[in-house]
């Protein structure tokens, strides 16, 4: 019997029980799209934390001394930051560049201390697309430039400093020597970004004027940060740029980096491939179930058609061309029962604010979003379809296998 | 002794089958030879070894012992695809209770063995065609099973034995599920198909209509042939 034939008569097979055809599809379908908002919602989340880490910390790929990661002080510099900033703009997966001065700084006022992180910026060379916090202003404004008393601050550091937009703070820190210095800024603005390890511990300060203070010369900085549009493709960016910089300077991926975000990803990245099989395996039950069931039925069928004439490879055929129909029907179902749902997440996403409450939205020292999106990356869209299917074909084979092995008369009474 | 020429010749054929844990001598050495055109009626009490006979020929089972050959080729040597094979294009079955694939239409039933074989559809609408015509299946071709009844379903399970020209077709009780009239047609196509195109039927039956229209009476008992009595002149072979 020809394919053409094969194929008519396994999809006419698959509605001889509508109803058990129509609860597995439903199964394949609901399957598919936990699947994918499951993973839609990891990657578009995943992709905004390491985005929001590169616009808070280094970029997707950051520049920085060789010594810098295992010892972080700030006689770790890069020099001739310039032209290595030239040299990443060129590349064209590099969108935007930003060179900084990062370090810990102690702040105090006449009432209270504080330690924090730094974030030396000149104000002309940033945007929400190199330092996210730039849109979380919410008092006052930002640095006027690289020169200058000014400083910005989380609301929580600044409160827990008793301070107020255009009062006075003293700062302290280490400079490359080792001698303490220490230098005084007036508060310009501050930022509430709902990350508590943002808003309450961390400084802006005008680049030029960290320069001064700690030494450097006017090309020399601690870190240049590298901004791509896809994070995926930081390793091949970084491995690039490496090529192009001095014995001293190292260009590291986001994830070399930022280590601990890096690992929290992993963590539950793989927790979600888990629950991914989980669900294929369901899938795959389900199918095998309806096949399995639907085979049983008709062995006294396949014993008729291995007596006039059918082979039982051609039984074998047949049993995995209802399982390919099943598939490929779940498959399309499940990408219309998807498609609404998905469209709309991708959209409005789900606010989740009321959850877990203003202000908790953090993980692993990085502020997301309390609006939860969905988008998911075509390879991880294509993987989902691919599974789906393997896992309806594999549910298959043993089916397939029964019915090929039917002993014609034990399951018809002779002709 | 077996004659030399026979379409199915059945050599000293036993066959044991344990029930439970009782052995059953189904058939204790039984000699039958069927020759080209034959309409030969199998039949005999029951358990006597008829159907039995029947599985063994349609290549279904295998003798404990004993040799059973289709067109000179021994059974025995033949692997499961040779006997897939054997089954699609050279022996045609009609079954009891009709036993037509219930998602296929009359005429898709009825071209399987064709398909099967990998004749072109041009052909197989032809022969098909052609069969229908002559049965009297003429406007049923595209209804399913469940729109037929029970003596079309036969009629249409018959143009599935015969469409491939088989050298022998099997035929189990073929008029056991219908009624009488429906019994004369079926058995009046099948004499047709005998005399005018030497299609060769083997039937296991209990029916008296059926052994009044066989030209060869073959009677098993207890798993032996009791009697073989050619009753009527053969046709003229084509």
């Amino acid at each position: 019997m020809g394919w053409a034939q094969m194929t008519r008569v396994a999809w006419r097979n698959l509605w001889r029980n509508g109803r058990r055809t129509v609860l597995t599809l439903a199964s394949i379908a609901f399957g598919l799209l936990l699947a994918v908002l499951m993973t839609a919602m990891q990657d578009r989340n995943w992709a905004d934390m390491i985005d929001l880490a590169a616009r808070l910390g280094g970029g997707h790929v950051t520049v920085q001394h060789v010594d810098f990661r295992e010892a972080p002080t700030l006689a770790k510099t890069v020099t001739g930051v310039e032209e290595v900033s030239a040299r990443a703009l060129a590349d064209p997966e590099v969108t935007h560049v930003a060179i900084r001065v990062v370090g810990q700084v102690l702040l105090s006022t006449a009432s209270s201390s504080r330690g924090a992180g730094f974030v030396g910026i000149d104000p002309d060379r940033e945007s929400p697309s190199t330092l996210g916090i730039i849109e979380s202003l919410v008092e006052g404004e930002m640095l006027p430039s690289a020169e200058g008393g000014g400083i910005v601050l989380g609301a929580g550091l600044a409160d827990n400093l008793r301070l107020t937009l255009g009062k006075k703070v003293v700062y302290n820190m280490t400079d490359r020597h080792g001698e303490i210095i220490a230098g005084l800024a007036r508060l310009t603005g501050i930022v509430r970004t709902g990350s508590p390890s943002v808003d309450n511990g961390l400084a802006l300060l005008p680049l030029n004027t960290m320069r001064q203070a700690l030494g450097y010369d006017a090309t020399e900085a601690t870190q240049v940060a590298v901004f791509i549009d896809d994070q995926r493709r930081s390793d091949e960016v970084a491995a690039r740029l490496a090529l192009t910089l001095a014995p001293t300077a190292a260009a590291l991926p986001w994830h070399t980096s930022q280590p601990q975000l890096a690992a929290f990803i992993a963590m539950k990245v793989g927790g979600a491939n888990f629950m991914k099989i989980l669900i294929a395996v369901l899938i795959a039950a389900g199918i095998f179930n309806t096949l399995f069931v639907s085979v049983t039925e008709r062995m006294r069928e396949f014993g008729i058609m291995l007596a006039i004439g059918y082979s039982p490879g051609d039984i074998r055929s047949l049993v995995m061309l209802e399982s390919t129909w099943l598939g490929l029907v779940g498959l399309v179902v499940g990408a219309l029962l998807t498609a609404g749902p998905y469209l709309y997440l991708n959209a409005h996403g789900i606010d989740v604010t009321a959850m877990i409450g203003e202000g908790n939205v953090d993980v692993a020292g990085i502020g997301i979003s309390p609006v939860m999106k969905v988008e998911i990356f075509p390879v991880n869209a294509v993987f989902i379809a691919v599974a789906a299917f393997m896992a309806t074909i594999a549910a298959g084979i043993y089916p397939a296998w029964r019915a090929g092995r039917v002993a014609p008369v034990e399951t018809i009474r002779l002709v | 002794m077996s004659e030399p020429g026979a379409i199915v010749r059945v050599e000293e054929v036993t066959k044991t089958y344990e029930q439970g844990r009782v052995e059953v001598q189904a058939l204790r050495g039984l000699d039958l030879d069927v020759y080209s055109g034959e309409l030969t009626a199998l039949y005999g009490p029951s358990g006597s070894g008829k159907t039995t006979l029947l599985n063994l020929i349609g290549a279904l089972d295998v003798p404990t012992s004993g040799r059973i050959a289709i067109e000179g080729r021994d059974l025995g040597d033949l692997g499961r695809r040779e006997l897939s094979h054997l089954r699609r294009d050279r022996i045609g079955f009609v079954f009891q209770a009709y036993n037509l694939i219930p998602v296929l239409t009359a005429y898709e039933n009825a071209e399987t063995v064709l398909a099967l074989q990998g004749v072109d559809a041009k052909e197989r609408a032809a022969r098909v065609g052609e069969l229908f015509r002559e049965m009297g299946l003429d406007g049923l071709e595209d209804r399913r099973p469940d729109e037929l009844s029970g003596g079309q379903q036969q009629r249409v399970a018959i143009a599935r034995a015969i469409a491939a020209d088989p050298a022998v077709v099997l035929a189990d009780e073929p008029t056991a599920n219908v009624d009488s009239e429906t019994a004369e047609r079926l058995l009046d196509i099948m004499e047709k198909l005998n005399s005018e195109r030497g299609v060769t039927f083997i039937f296991s039956t209990h029916d008296p209509r059926v052994m009044e229209r066989a030209r060869r009476l073959v009677r098993i008992v207890d798993g032996r042939v009791d009697g073989d009595e050619i009753r009527k002149s053969e046709p003229p072979s084509g």
